[in-house]
C-alpha cells in the first residue's frame, strides 16, 4: 500500500511538471529543456528553509516556487532579448551550470544531496497526506493551465505561436507574454519540487540532469504537446512503464539502460510516426 | 494644420544597399496617399521603418507631431499605426473571428491577472470585441465565414480578412502594403470600397501598391518611390505624365 | 614564484589538451554554420565513433590504422542516416527548432543507452597504457600525445580551410550556409551540402575521440559533457565563425590550465560554466576581436 502510494505522489509531481513543461513548450512554443533545474530550485530553497529556519512548511513551498519563478524571468529575459531559439540554449547551460555549482557548494550538500529534511508530518498519516497535498496541486495544475490557455489569453499565446511578427504588430508584446508564460510554467515547477523535498526528505543534484529533462520532455512529447490531458497521459505511462520491467527482475546494470532505451525509442516513435502524441489529436505538426 | 504621420530624413542601409535615403513622408488626416516605384524601391521597407519592425540609421518619424522613435513596434501599433503585410501573416491555426478578436488595440483578456481577478470586465471586453469584429466582417460580406478556419478560405477573402484583422485596430494611421496583390472580382471591389471608407472616416492611409488603376482611382497624392529615396511627389496624374519615372518603373 | 618555464610548460599543455575540443568543436560549429541546427546528435556520433575504435582495438585487435578507418566508416555512415533519414524528414515537414532539438538530444540518448547496455560504466581507454614517452623540448615536457594531438588538430584546419576555399564542393557548402534557398537558385543542391557536413563533422569527431580516448577514460556518458565544450567554443566563436570556434575552444583549453595556479582544482569544471554564463549573458553573439580581423583581411 505504502508503495502504491509512494508512487501515487510521484506521478502526481510529475503530473505537475510535465504540465507545466507543456504550458512553455507546447502552448508558448518556447525552446527549452532546463525544466529540472527549476523544479531544482523549488526543492533546494524548500529543502534549505526546512532544515534552517522555522517558517512554515507551506510558506517554503512557495517560497520555493517564487525562488524558481524569479529565476526563471532572470533567464528568460536576458536569453530571449537574443532570440527565441537562444533560450533553447541558454537555458541549458544555466541548467548545466547551476548543477555544477550545487555539487560544488558545501551548503547544498554537494555531490551527495541534501539530507534530513525535517519531514513535518509524521505516522501513518504521513504518505495518505502527501498523496492527497500532491493530488490536489496536480489537479488545480492542470486545471489552472487549462483556464489559462483557453479563452482569451489563449488565443493571444496561439497568435503569438502562429505569426509572432503579425501578433506584435497588433499592439502585443511578445516577448513579456514569452516570459510570463515561461515564469508560471517555471513557478508551478519550483513549487512542485518544494513539495518533493518535504515527502522524499533527501535531494540530490544527480536528480536534476539532463536525463530528467529528458524524461519530462518524454513525458509531453508522448501524451501529447499543447493538450491539456497529454501530459498528465504520458506522466502516467512513463513511470508504469519502469515500475513494470521491475518485475522482470533483471540487474541494476542492464535495468537502467533498458528503461532509457524504452524511453528514448517511444520519444523517437512519436516524433516520426505520431508527432501530435497520444492525446492530440489537432492537424498541428511539430 | 499637422500631419498625422510625418517621417524626417529616415535613413536605413543593408550593408551596401540603401533602402531609405533622407525619406520625408507626410500623411494627412482622411487622405489616401499611394506610393509607387519599382521592386526594391524601399517601400516596404520604408512601412517596416514607421510601423517599427526595422530600427532606422537616422532620422525621426512623428506621430501628430510627437517623436515615437523610442517606441517599439508593439507600442507603436498601440498608439495607433495600424499595417498589414504583402503575404497577409494571418494566424493559420485560428478561425477568421479569432483572427480579429487578436487585433484591438485594448485587450483587458490578456492579462493572466485580468482573467483571475476581473472576469466581468473581461467578459464585457470581450463582447464589445466580437461585436466590432462581427461589423468589420459584415461591411466586406464576410460575416458568415467568421468561424471558418482562416486558411480555408479563398486568397481574396483571405487579404480582405488581412484588411478587417487591421481596421480592429482604430488607430490614425493605416498602412496598407499590396492589398491587391492577386485580387480580383468581388474582393477588388470591396477592398477599394473599406479603404475608400476608412479615409472618409478620418484615417491617414497610406498604400503600396503596383495596380497603378487602384492608385488612380483611390489617390488624390501619390509618391515615387526608386533606390530607397523619393524622386517625386504630387498628383497620381503627375506621376503617371513623368515620362522620366515611367521608365524607371516599366523599364521601357 | 611565476616561473616562465612552468608557464611554457602550462602554455603547451593547455594547448595540446585543448586538440581534441578544438576538433570536436569545428565539426559541431560547421554543422550550426550550413544546417543552421545545433546538432546534438554529435554527442552520439562521439560515442559510436570512441566504441567502435574501443571494440576494434581491444576485442578485434585490429591495428590502429584500420580502427580508425573503420571508425571513420561506422560514424560517417551513421551521421548521414541521422542526415538522411531524420534531419531531412523533419525538415521537409517543417518543423520547428525544438523538434530538430529533442530529436538529437534524444537520438544522442538512445545511442548512449545501447553502448551502456553493450560495453557498461567502467571508464575505458583505447589502449591498455595512455602513459605517453616524453621528450623535454627547451625545459618544457612535450609527450608524444601532445605532439600527435596538436599535428591532428592543425591538419584538420588546414584541411577544412583548403576544402572550404579552395574545392567547389567546399564553396557550395559557404553559399548553403550563406542562404540555402538561394543557393538552390544557382543550381546548388542545399542537400548534398548538408550531407557532406554531416561526413565531414563525423571524421572530425572521430579524430577528436580518438585523441581522448588515449589520453584519458571514457564512459558512455562521458560525450554529453563533451559536446558542451563544443557549445560553448561555438557561442565564443560566435555563430558562424568556425574557426573563429576553433580558436575560442583553444582559449578555453587555456583558461582550464592555467585556472590551477588560482583556483582549486575541484573548481575546474565550474570555471566551464562560469565562462558559459559570461558568453550567454555579455557576449551572445559571440566575441569579436576586431583589430584580428582587419589584420586577416589585409592579407
Amino acid at each position: 500500500m505504502e508503495y502504491l502510494a509512494t508512487i501515487g505522489v510521484l506521478i502526481a509531481i510529475y503530473v505537475i511538471l510535465s504540465s507545466s513543461y507543456d504550458l512553455i513548450i507546447g502552448y508558448g512554443g518556447l525552446s527549452t529543456v532546463a525544466h529540472p533545474i527549476f523544479f531544482a530550485i523549488g526543492a533546494y530553497t524548500a529543502g534549505l528553509l526546512a532544515i534552517h529556519s522555522s517558517l512554515p512548511a507551506p510558506l517554503n513551498v512557495i517560497l520555493g516556487g517564487m525562488a524558481a519563478m524569479v529565476a526563471s524571468v532572470l533567464l528568460a529575459a536576458s536569453a530571449l532579448r537574443v532570440s527565441g531559439d537562444y533560450l533553447l540554449i541558454a537555458s541549458l547551460g544555466f541548467q548545466l551550470g547551476l548543477l555544477q555549482l550545487i555539487k560544488n557548494l558545501d551548503f547544498t550538500g554537494g555531490p551527495g544531496g541534501l539530507t534530513a529534511i525535517p519531514g513535518t508530518v509524521t505516522g501513518a498519516a504521513r504518505t495518505p497526506f502527501f498523496l492527497v497535498v500532491s493530488g490536489l496541486l496536480a489537479v488545480a495544475t492542470v486545471l489552472g493551465i487549462r483556464a489559462i490557455v483557453t479563452g482569451p489569453y489563449g488565443r493571444a499565446i496561439t497568435a503569438m505561436r502562429d505569426e509572432e511578427l503579425a501578433f506584435t504588430a497588433l499592439g502585443r508584446d511578445a516577448t513579456s507574454m514569452k516570459i510570463v508564460i515561461f515564469a508560471i510554467g517555471c513557478g508551478i515547477a519550483g513549487t512542485a519540487g518544494g513539495v518533493y523535498a518535504y515527502y522524499f526528505q533527501y535531494i540530490s543534484p544527480d536528480q536534476f540532469e539532463v536525463l530528467q529533462s529528458a524524461a519530462i520532455l518524454t513525458m509531453v512529447v508522448l501524451g501529447g504537446m499543447g493538450t491539456t490531458f497529454g501530459p498528465v497521459v504520458g506522466a502516467i505511462l512513463l513511470l508504469a512503464i519502469p515500475r513494470a520491467i521491475t518485475f522482470l527482475n533483471l540487474p541494476p546494470s542492464i535495468m537502467a539502460p533498458t528503461q532509457g532505451i524504452i524511453f528514448t525509442v517511444l520519444v523517437l516513435l512519436f516524433l516520426f510516426l505520431r508527432p501530435a502524441g497520444i492525446v492530440g489529436l489537432s492537424r498541428k505538426t511539430l | 494644420m499637422t500631419a498625422v504621420l510625418r517621417t524626417e530624413d529616415l535613413c536605413k542601409r543593408f550593408g551596401g544597399i540603401v533602402v531609405s535615403d533622407s525619406v520625408n513622408l507626410t500623411i494627412d488626416r482622411g487622405e489616401i496617399l499611394g506610393l509607387i516605384g519599382p521592386n526594391g524601391a524601399g517601400k516596404t521597407s520604408l512601412f517596416n521603418l514607421i510601423s517599427g519592425v526595422l530600427r532606422p540609421d537616422s532620422g525621426s518619424i512623428y506621430l501628430n507631431g510627437e517623436a515615437i522613435d523610442a517606441a517599439a513596434l508593439y507600442r507603436r501599433a498601440r498608439l495607433g499605426i495600424a499595417r498589414t503585410w504583402q503575404n497577409m501573416l494571418l494566424f493559420r491555426t485560428m478561425t477568421v473571428l479569432e483572427n480579429l478578436l487578436i487585433a484591438p488595440r485594448s485587450y483587458p483578456g490578456e492579462s493572466i491577472l485580468r482573467v483571475a481577478f476581473a472576469r466581468a470586465a473581461v467578459r464585457e471586453a470581450e463582447r464589445h470585441a466580437r461585436d466590432r469584429a462581427m461589423t468589420t466582417l459584415a461591411r466586406m460580406g464576410l460575416e458568415q465565414t467568421a468561424s471558418e478556419m482562416v486558411v480555408d478560405l479563398p486568397f481574396g477573402q483571405q487579404k480582405l480578412i488581412g484588411l478587417a484583422r487591421t481596421l480592429m485596430n482604430d488607430g490614425p494611421v493605416l498602412l496598407l502594403d499590396e492589398p491587391m496583390a492577386g485580387v480580383e472580382g468581388a474582393a477588388y471591389e470591396t477592398m477599394q470600397r473599406v479603404v475608400r471608407e476608412e479615409a472618409e472616416a478620418g484615417r491617414a492611409v497610406c498604400v503600396v501598391e503596383h495596380n497603378v488603376s487602384f492608385i488612380r482611382d483611390l489617390c488624390s497624392r501619390a509618391v515615387f518611390m526608386a533606390n530607397g529615396k523619393i524622386l517625386q511627389d504630387g498628383t497620381v496624374a503627375e506621376l503617371i505624365a513623368s515620362s522620366a519615372l515611367t521608365e524607371l518603373y516599366f523599364g521601357v | 614564484m611565476l616561473d616562465p618555464v612552468i608557464l611554457a610548460q602550462i602554455l603547451w599543455t593547455g594547448i595540446a589538451t585543448s586538440a581534441p575540443y578544438v576538433l570536436m568543436t569545428v565539426g559541431f560549429a560547421l554543422t550550426l554554420k550550413v544546417t543552421g541546427l545545433w546538432n546534438f546528435a554529435h554527442a552520439g556520433l562521439m560515442a559510436i565513433a570512441f566504441y567502435t575504435m574501443f571494440f576494434a582495438i581491444d576485442f578485434l585487435e585490429l591495428p590502429v590504422l584500420v580502427a580508425l578507418l573503420l571508425a571513420a566508416a561506422v560514424t560517417g555512415a551513421a551521421s548521414l542516416v541521422i542526415e538522411i533519414f531524420g534531419l531531412q524528414v523533419l525538415r521537409d515537414r517543417g518543423s520547428s527548432n525544438l523538434t530538430f532539438f529533442i530529436f538529437t538530444l534524444i537520438l544522442s540518448e538512445f545511442i548512449i543507452y545501447v553502448i551502456t547496455l553493450l560495453f557498461g560504466t567502467e571508464p575505458e581507454t583505447l589502449f591498455k597504457s595512455i602513459l605517453s614517452p616524453v621528450t623535454i623540448i627547451g625545459d618544457v615536457a612535450v609527450s608524444d600525445w601532445d605532439k600527435a594531438a596538436v599535428l591532428i588538430a592543425a591538419g584538420g584546419l588546414a584541411l577544412l580551410y583548403a576544402f572550404l576555399t579552395w574545392t567547389r564542393e567546399g564553396q557550395f557548402l559557404n553559399a548553403v550556409a550563406d542562404n540555402a534557398r538561394l543557393a538552390e537558385l544557382y543550381g546548388i543542391s542545399a542537400r548534398r551540402a548538408w550531407r557532406v557536413v554531416s561526413a565531414i563533422a563525423a571524421l572530425f569527431i572521430v579524430a577528436a575521440m580518438y585523441l581522448i580516448g588515449t589520453h584519458g577514460g571514457v564512459v558512455p556518458n562521458s560525450p554529453l559533457e563533451l559536446i558542451l565544450t563544443a557549445v560553448i567554443g561555438t557561442l565564443l566563436g560566435g555563430i558562424g565563425r568556425v574557426f573563429a570556434a576553433a580558436a575560442a575552444a583553444v582559449f578555453l583549453g587555456l583558461i582550464q590550465s592555467f585556472s590551477i595556479l588560482v583556483i582549486d582544482s575541484r573548481w575546474q569544471n565550474l570555471l566551464l560554466y562560469g565562462v558559459l554564463f559570461v558568453t550567454i549573458l555579455l557576449f551572445p553573439r559571440g566575441v569579436r576581436l576586431p583589430r584580428f580581423r582587419l589584420l586577416l583581411a589585409g592579407r
